[in-house]
């Protein structure tokens, strides 16, 4: 019994932090006018992993890497050890091109390698109607459970 | 990246390939310096919470491209040297408790960042 009730405790705590306040206002192509100078600033903004952005406490958690997570951080050094990206080109597509959505969203190395996907479509090592067939004839494999 | 800037990292390190590029570094350690608050746009390291804020330079680091330059694959962009700033914790956050006065932070900066205060 206590066990249950520690893990209700848990979900409740976890379902407050969801009831932090936040500001969301519909945006859509507004008028040039209705910018203000400091909301541009705030567009402009680009998200990186330097931190000291504001955000509501996480609890730390002992993860290990997984070996899709190992396989693609060795990928992403390979693309620099070819000259297809550096270090810092790197963190500029995974942190700030991939806009907020993107990054609060993706798990960490998530963000690794859909940057290393696009890197690779973008200075044309590969076409994306290759990428796209790979990974339809991948999850075409998996599903079939070849 | 240019695979002539991995022929001139390869076999001796990247930032050590920058080596006696950037000239004389403009700040020493001990001295005080404040973050400037330059336009945002695309990409930067310089975090925003130091923006505007004075620290006092611990370690003149290395010489390198800035990171918007590197950021961009213009590793032939000139060097300059990247220097890390300690801060007290209170004059980053507005409200840090008062209970840690010693209580500090390091971090990097390219020189362009960085001004006399």
């Amino acid at each position: 019994m206590a066990a249950s009730i520690r893990q209700e405790i848990q979900q409740h705590i976890e379902q407050v932090g969801y009831l932090q306040p936040a500001v969301h206002q519909p945006v859509h192509a507004p008028f040039p006018d209705e910018i203000s100078h400091d909301f541009y600033r705030a567009l402009l903004r680009s998200d990186h992993d330097v931190g000291g952005q504001p955000d509501v406490p996480i609890p730390w958690q002992e993860k290990e890497e997984e070996q899709w997570e190992l396989n693609t951080y060795v990928t992403c050094e390979v693309l620099a050890w070819r000259g297809v990206w550096n270090a810092e080109e790197r963190r500029r597509r995974m942190n700030a091109d991939l806009g907020q959505t993107q990054y609060l969203g993706h798990p960490y190395y998530g963000r690794w390698l859909i940057s290393a996907a696009r890197v690779m479509v973008d200075k044309q090592h590969a076409t994306l109607n290759e990428l796209i067939d790979k990974i339809d004839e991948v999850k075409a494999r998996y599903e079939s459970g070849a | 990246m240019s695979m002539h800037h991995v022929e001139k990292i390869t076999g001796v390190g990247d930032p050590q390939c920058f080596e006696g590029e950037a000239g004389k570094p403009r700040f020493k350690e001990g001295d005080r310096v404040r973050i400037k608050d330059r336009p945002d746009i695309f990409y930067t390291r310089c975090q925003m919470f130091t923006r505007g804020a004075i620290g006092e330079v611990a370690v003149v680091t290395h010489e390198s491209v800035p990171p918007e330059d590197e950021a961009w694959e213009n590793e032939q962009a000139p060097a300059e040297w990247f220097y890390i700033v300690r801060f007290r914790m209170q004059d980053l956050w507005g409200d840090y408790p008062s209970t840690y006065p010693n209580d500090t932070l390091q971090t990097e900066f390219s020189e362009r960042w960085l001004e006399p205060a």
